[in-house]
């Protein structure tokens, strides 16, 4: 979700990357510390649906 | 010259800006960006401003110190005029009541009727964000979370102050003075733009996890499960008693990559530490060590001054903390001689706008 996220706004822009993952680690969500294999907690996913959202995206 | 930086000291209203027009002279500017002590009155200052100035977009805010002809100043008024060669085009919006949660959707609105476009499809390249928002009104994250959503253009700014009397700040735009609000201005630059954000700390190795947050309050509770004094104490390896005078020196950071956003500590109130900003639940934050504000701004400016190949003007948003730490250390002159050479002026603010709501950063906007 955190990378979908990632790449909707920034639509390969790499700047807008950079820029995206930093409006996240401010929101609470730093994308480093998250993978694929990351144990799914159920309140952190609404949280990310939220901000999607709010972002505009569709996930 | 398409920049000009005006200033004044002259006490009554009038008279200061009778000087600050004098100063503006035969130059035809764009717009006009202000920076004032609260020894002002706002509504008499943002009234005469527009009489003085007339139909050009003319926007500000209150401070807690001005920074203008490479000094750091109080009790004055600096200003920069732009010509056509750096703005080409411009948008001035406010938010009236932050608490709005809609309330910058509808400037950004008013931004896509004078633009044109959606502003998630404006290039952020070509446009670029001021924001001066009320520094004690405790919703610049909101705000700028608010903002980072609807747009990927960048805003760059503060927040306004008082002169450390934490009474009101006000924000100045169409010739009034706003309280509880944010003045927007959307620029479309007709040179080369670029910002800059420094702030003077390196991460420790040490972390703080706040497993106990009052957001809303920018209170912490607890950090890695204990209460908040005692766990950023035993960080610093301090007592808790003593903890408040190493603030200044060892506030935390979120990092984002190779960047720090710093979170500042105001105060301990029983077993709790208050910040200047929200800090998040779960969110690791670095305990960050002080280095040279002076050598680290100068180098930061030298790199935009090599990137652009000159700076035009300079807007400074530089954290009243940082003010302090350098009139403490006697370096006050030394900061303000960094930009001694180019036009620039800016103000200490009560936080700094750059992505998210920080603390202890200079933000700047700078042209070409």
């Amino acid at each position: 979700m955190i990378e979908t996220i990632i790449r909707e706004r920034a639509n390969g822009n790499p700047v807008l990357e950079n820029t995206t993952r930093t409006k996240l680690v401010i929101k609470g969500f730093n994308p480093d510390k998250y993978t694929a294999t990351s144990e799914d907690d159920p309140a952190k996913i609404a949280e990310l649906k939220v901000i999607a959202k709010d972002m505009g995206i569709t996930l | 010259m398409n920049a000009i930086t005006l200033s004044t000291t002259k006490p009554s209203v009038n008279d200061a800006v009778n000087d600050l027009k004098e100063q503006c002279g035969d130059f035809k500017p764009k717009m006009l960006l202000f920076f004032a002590s609260s020894g002002y009155e706002p509504g008499s200052l943002a009234g005469a401003m527009k009489d003085a100035f007339g139909d050009l977009p003319v926007f500000g805010c209150t401070t807690a110190g001005e920074i203008g002809n490479g000094s750091l100043l109080k009790g004055s008024i600096v200003a920069m005029a732009l010509n056509d060669r750096i703005i080409e085009d411009l948008k001035v919006g406010v938010v009236r009541d932050l608490s709005n949660p809609e309330g910058i959707r509808t400037v950004f609105s008013e931004f896509e009727s004078y633009y044109g476009q959606p502003m998630t499809e404006l290039d952020f390249t070509k446009y670029v964000g001021i924001i001066l928002i009320d520094g004690l009104s405790g919703a610049e994250e909101r705000t700028m979370d608010r903002i980072g959503d609807l747009t990927n253009l960048l805003f760059v700014g503060g927040s306004a102050g008082d002169d450390l009397r934490f009474a009101s700040t006000y924000v100045f735009a169409d010739g009034k003075a706003y309280t509880n609000a944010a003045v927007l201005a959307l620029l479309k630059p007709a040179t080369e733009f670029d910002l800059i954000k420094t702030q003077s700390f390196i991460a420790m190795d040490t972390t703080l996890l706040p497993t106990k947050v009052n957001e809303e309050a920018r209170e912490v509770l607890e950090f890695n499960g204990k209460p908040a004094s005692v766990a950023y104490a035993e960080a610093l390896g301090v007592s808790p008693d003593d903890l408040a005078a190493h603030f200044m020196q060892h506030p935390v950071g979120l990092l984002a990559g190779d960047d720090i956003f710093v979170r500042s500590p105001r105060q301990v109130s029983g077993e709790s530490v208050f910040f200047y900003c929200n800090v998040k639940e779960g969110v690791d934050l670095a305990v960050l060590e002080s280095t040279d504000i002076v050598a680290d701004t100068r180098a930061a400016v030298q790199e935009k001054l090599q990137k652009l190949g000159g700076i035009s003007a300079l807007i400074n948003f530089n954290c009243i903390l940082r003010t302090l730490d350098l009139e403490d250390r006697g370096l006050s002159a030394a900061y303000g001689s960094l930009f001694s050479d180019i036009p620039a002026i800016g103000f200490s603010t009560y936080g700094e706008e750059y992505i998210g709501h920080i603390n202890q950063t200079a933000t700047m906007l700078v042209f070409h």
